[in-house]
């Protein structure tokens, strides 16, 4: 079986098995009924991939938390739903964990197309919603009262890279080439934000079509324009595309930033991309790894051949961000889960980087950059920790940037 | 000439002649089964990408390129076959069959499509295949990978014995004598059905091979079916149904549209260039360039 196979496999597995975990986990606990969180992801459709990663992320620690007690007193339930990767049906999910399963919050979609359906039901239906992986900027636009999201906002990640440039070479020439996403396009409105006020100086700038496949012409023309890093976000396999055809023209590793990387995506670029930069969230070469970080890299990897990165991170995060959020509430009353939220100040396990929340909801944020030591195969790769920054969401105007 | 040019000129010349090639061969095969049996397939485009998604299947499993393609391309006419068997031969004798097929087809067309979806969908960041050759040879300052090398050889290498069998070999004359006037055909002693049969075998390979080539050129995702699908129609319709020079220098025409339409435009603009250019050419001569 190859290991996409037994990803699949294994990501199955991890969805069915947490709900047949539940009823262990609800023998095991203590008095009391499950406190039930609704967890609306993305088990089919195109973003699978993401959405089977994060339940198994979710996996462990559920099990962790029902093993030690619960939260109140009470085991945690997570009940999962598919949203097929299509906001209607995040919408439908969402009403049904709402009004049958009477579910104190929700969580669970890592793409911003289902995060956004969700996070119009929640907050008119004034449900706390604890978004694990989706970087759209508005999921935490101002006057947002009941949406907490872990993840850093798109142009946020934009905004820190032209951090890390004015640091790394100030006044460094840059190519951008990217996909015409909604996050791509996020990421470089906060960039070309930043880019000016860190002194960096774009040299190229080429979008690509949704769907694209090749990127010889414009490859060459980058190289052309003699930059000293290009930043590349394709969409899907098209990344590993526009990396190598960099690569044959002769552009560094060195000189490739990849505004995210993910395992999957450090597998595609290969060893030859060693050198090459990317940022991210989590990351098993991180020099800040708590003892439960190293401890969940090790068993994640065990159960599913390759280890996790930063979406099996954040879902891991998540159910213990509710935890304590629900002990500090005293109950699991939806308005006091939702003040508990908004004054929670803690860190990250697996980590140690602050979660805390801003006015509407948006995480301080932060980002690493790491760089590729060495990658073996499919089943795992090096990467050095090269900068670390933090900032606070509205350091730009991310709002306006992006509507 | 600076560097600089040079190396913009000469990856414009291998894009439009790599992405030419890759049109030409899937429109020829479209044009073939259309021209022949006229049978206007709407499922050529997930044909296309079943052959791509098979062959990343297979090296996923550990084959090697070369061995998966072969593989691959016997499964194609297995399946090719199999669908000559079970669906299309039940309509050759239908009134208006073209309208018949087109529907029939259209409905594997969502069939093939949902199937994908939910058996491949989750994989759709990693569609890339490894190199059936490895290596870059340089072409002055441009640096061209040998893997491109090998699918344009075997794109034209196939073309050009494809014309040589429409053009010199009893099969290829019988075949053209079904383009020209089924009837008449049939009264000269031509098993129109058996033509039929072994032209739907012939152009469905042919964009079998056609997804293959492709998957090895560039990265795809789910969505390559449909823009395979009405670029192959279109060269078709520009070309002259029937028609696989018409297939071969339309195919190239688009393939350096787009080429040249992404470097002084957009990469966006690129994509619906070659359509715009369709729709200028049946202006002028609405039967297609190299109708007869």
């Amino acid at each position: 079986m190859n290991i996409n196979m037994k990803a699949a496999v294994v990501a199955v597995s991890a969805a069915i098995g947490i709900s047949a975990g539940m009823a262990t986990d609800d023998a095991r606990a203590q008095a009391g009924a499950p406190i039930k969180v609704g967890f609306v992801t993305e088990l089919t459709g195109p973003w699978t991939f993401f959405g089977t990663s994060c339940v198994a992320g979710l996996k462990f620690a559920t099990d962790e938390i029902n093993k030690a007690g619960g939260a109140l007193g009470r085991p945690l339930e997570f009940v999962i739903q598919d949203n097929q990767t299509n906001p209607s049906a995040a919408v439908a999910a969402s009403r049904n964990l709402d009004v049958n399963d009477k579910v104190v919050a929700l969580s669970g979609p890592t793409s911003s197309d289902t995060a956004l359906a969700m996070y119009g039901y929640a907050e008119q239906q004034k449900i706390p919603f604890l978004v694990p992986v989706a970087a759209f900027p508005q999921l935490t636009k101002p006057g947002t009262k009941y949406t907490f999201r872990i993840e850093p906002n798109a142009a946020g990640w934009g905004y820190s890279i032209a951090k890390f440039l004015e640091q790394r070479k100030p006044g460094a020439k840059v190519a951008l080439m990217y996909s015409d996403a909604a996050l791509m396009r996020a990421i470089v409105a906060g960039f070309k934000y930043q880019a000016p006020r860190s002194k960096v100086n774009i040299v190229a700038d080429v979008l690509f079509p949704q769907g694209s496949t090749d990127a010889t012409v414009q490859a060459a023309q980058v190289k052309a324009a003699n930059p000293d890093y290009v930043i590349v976000i394709g969409a899907g396999a098209f990344d590993n595309v526009l990396t190598n055809q960099l690569l044959d023209l002769g552009v560094k590793p060195e000189q490739i930033i990849h505004p995210y990387g993910i395992t999957s995506q450090v597998f595609g670029w290969g060893q030859r991309s060693a050198g090459s930069i990317y940022g991210t969230f989590f990351d098993i070469g991180l020099d800040s790894l708590t003892k439960e970080g190293k401890d969940f890299i090790s068993r994640f990897d065990s159960a599913n051949s390759r280890p996790p990165s930063y979406v099996e991170n954040y879902c891991y995060n998540t159910p213990y961000i509710l935890k304590e959020a629900l002990q500090n509430a005293g109950s699991a009353d939806r308005e006091k889960l939702r003040d508990a939220l908004s004054k929670l100040k803690t860190r990250e396990l697996t980590s140690g980087v602050p979660i805390e929340f801003d006015k509407n909801g948006a995480r301080k944020e932060y980002m690493y950059f790491m760089q590729i030591v060495s990658v073996d195969g499919k089943r795992t790769y090096k990467s050095k920790q090269i900068f670390y920054n933090e900032w606070d969401a509205e350091v730009i105007p991310v709002y306006d940037l992006v509507k | 000439m600076s560097d600089a040019t040079l190396l913009i000129l000469a990856s414009t010349v291998s894009t439009g002649l790599i992405l030419g090639a890759i049109f030409a061969l899937v429109a020829a095969g479209v044009t073939i089964v259309y021209g022949c049996v006229w049978l206007p397939n709407a499922s050529n485009g997930q044909f296309f990408l079943l052959a791509a998604l098979a062959a990343w299947s297979l090296t996923g499993a550990g084959w090697g390129s070369a061995l998966a393609i072969i593989a691959v391309l016997a499964l194609g006419i297995v399946l090719s076959l199999l669908l000559e068997w079970v669906l299309i031969r039940r309509l050759y004798d239908v009134a208006n069959r073209n309208v018949a097929y087109f529907v029939v087809t259209l409905g594997l067309t969502q069939i093939m499509s949902g199937i994908f979806s939910l058996t491949y969908g989750r994989w759709s960041d990693q569609f890339t295949l490894p190199p059936l050759v490895a290596g870059i040879t340089m072409i002055g300052p441009f640096p061209l990978p040998n893997n491109r090398i090998a699918v344009l050889v075997i794109a034209f290498g196939v073309l050009a014995a494809l014309f040589a069998l429409l053009r010199y070999h009893r099969y290829g004359r019988a075949l053209r004598a079904v383009f020209q006037n089924r009837e008449a055909a049939a009264l000269r002693g031509v098993d129109v059905r058996a033509i039929y049969k072994l032209s739907f075998l012939l152009g469905s390979s042919i964009i079998f091979l056609g997804g293959l080539l492709f998957a090895l050129a560039y990265s795809f995702d789910l969505t390559v079916a449909w823009t395979m699908s009405v670029t192959a129609f279109a060269i078709m319709i520009v070309g002259g149904p029937g028609s696989v020079v018409g297939a071969l220098a339309v195919g190239l025409v688009f393939g350096f549209t787009q080429a040249i339409v992404s470097i002084f435009a957009s990469p966006t603009a690129a994509t619906f260039s070659y359509l715009a250019a369709m729709l200028a050419i049946l202006l002028f001569k609405p039967t297609g360039l190299f109708s007869k």
